[in-house]
């Protein structure tokens, strides 16, 4: 499905490359059940991205964040150029929304805009088929529990930013989390040890 | 949230075909020049009394074709490139430059050897010519900003003076036709100024309508 292209050899094709510029070459000829998938696998690394580059207190924001990012390359997917690495454009896409948002909004990002991290080097969890199956299994313990875990133990936010963000204090987010991962090891991992 | 927001994106789809962003601009183009024709006729030919035929001189007149036209063609060249989210284009900027330092050296000669007579710069018409070419390229600059609203320029202020390239060469291309002028240096001078200027808009305009 993938139509080969004369600089393909010359595009550095990594895995993730690979995966997500065929999603997208399917999208662009009407599969919509690629572009779904194409659209979830999305989501996942950019949620992570986004949250890294916001402060404490403006978390909230990686959301809408990817939302906006989704919606822009639903609206402008005109301008992916086929020949040419999906990643790049991804990145470029997610980089202006990411600037946009913060100027207008007035956010101090805590990475310099310059930083051009590839969105792809953020999807900390081995593959976004694992980091689904970690959202299955979160689902086991309360919300604020999960989400905290989620927070402090995938996304790298400090226990002190995740209990912030939930109103309460260092202590008893340590407490939360460390029931929860308890709960979660007698269920998942035959008892704790 | 996002779960929905996927839903009905992915039932919105509709396919894109290989290269819809190049069509769409050369649609808008085509679209734009036709209301430049139309309109520099009306304007130029009826309303101000200067016939269609150009310069006097074959060899200027084909001059100002091909400087003119090269602008709206380097500007062709960036645009596409562009009007993307990662897209890097500089060449094009750089060769118009030199066009112009090319066009700006050779009409100074000229005018040297003819010992600086102000005839030579001034023309008949220097006080209007860049406005009336700014003026003939509008349609196209208009044309071209609105195609590029959907699309997701890295810089927009770049995609807009790329847009103004094209509008300002196409417009003077078409002003060619009806100028009578016939020296090089008012050439280098008044239509370069009138092709900068649309580009100047097209970059402000830009910076303004074509955020995304």
């Amino acid at each position: 499905m993938a139509a080969t292209t004369p600089n393909e050899d010359l595009m550095q094709v990594d895995e993730t490359e690979k995966r997500l510029r065929g999603l997208m070459l399917a999208t662009l000829d009407g599969d919509a059940t690629a572009y779904r998938m194409l659209l979830t696998d999305l989501s996942r690394y950019l949620r992570p991205w986004f949250a890294r580059r916001l402060s404490a207190a403006h978390a909230s924001h990686a959301e809408d964040l990817v939302q906006e990012t989704l919606l822009a390359i639903h609206t402008r997917r005109m301008t992916y150029d086929r020949t040419r690495p999906f990643t790049a454009w991804l990145h470029a896409v997610a980089h202006h929304k990411f600037v946009d948002h913060v100027r207008r909004h007035a956010i101090r990002p805590t990475v310099p805009l310059e930083d051009d991290a590839p969105v792809f080097a953020s999807d900390d969890s081995a593959s976004a088929a694992d980091r689904h199956d970690v959202e299955t299994v979160l689902k086991s313990v309360p919300e604020r529990t999960s989400d905290l875990i989620r927070q402090t133990r995938i996304e790298g936010a400090t226990v002190a930013e995740a209990a912030a963000r939930h109103g309460m204090t260092e202590t008893a987010a340590k407490v939360s989390i460390h029931r929860g991962l308890k709960t979660l090891m007698e269920k998942f991992a035959g008892g704790s040890r | 949230m996002t779960d929905d927001l996927i839903n009905r994106l992915s039932a919105d789809l509709a396919p894109v075909p290989k290269r819809a962003l190049e069509r769409r601009l050369m649609l808008a183009l085509l679209i734009g020049f036709a209301a430049t024709i139309v309109g520099t006729f009306l304007i130029l030919d009826l309303m101000m009394d200067r016939p269609f035929g150009g310069a006097d001189t074959a060899l200027m007149f084909w001059t100002k074709f091909g400087y003119t036209l090269a602008f709206g063609l380097l500007g062709l060249a960036a645009a596409p490139v562009l009007v993307r989210p990662e897209g890097r284009s500089t060449w094009p900027l750089v060769v118009a430059s030199l066009l112009v330092l090319l066009a700006l050296g050779s009409g100074s000669m000229m005018w040297m050897e003819a010992d600086w007579p102000v005839s030579m710069l001034m023309g008949q018409t220097a006080m209007v010519c860049p406005w009336l070419i700014t003026l003939a390229g509008l349609p196209v600059l208009i044309a071209l900003l609105a195609a590029m609203r959907s699309l997701a320029p890295r810089s927009p202020t770049l995609a807009g003076f790329a847009a103004g390239l094209i509008a300002g060469g196409f417009g003077a291309w078409a002003y060619s036709f009806y100028c009578g002028e016939t020296g090089m240096l008012f050439m280098a001078v008044w239509y370069s100024l009138g092709i900068v200027m649309t580009a100047a808009l097209g970059a402000v305009l830009g910076r303004i309508l074509l955020r995304w």
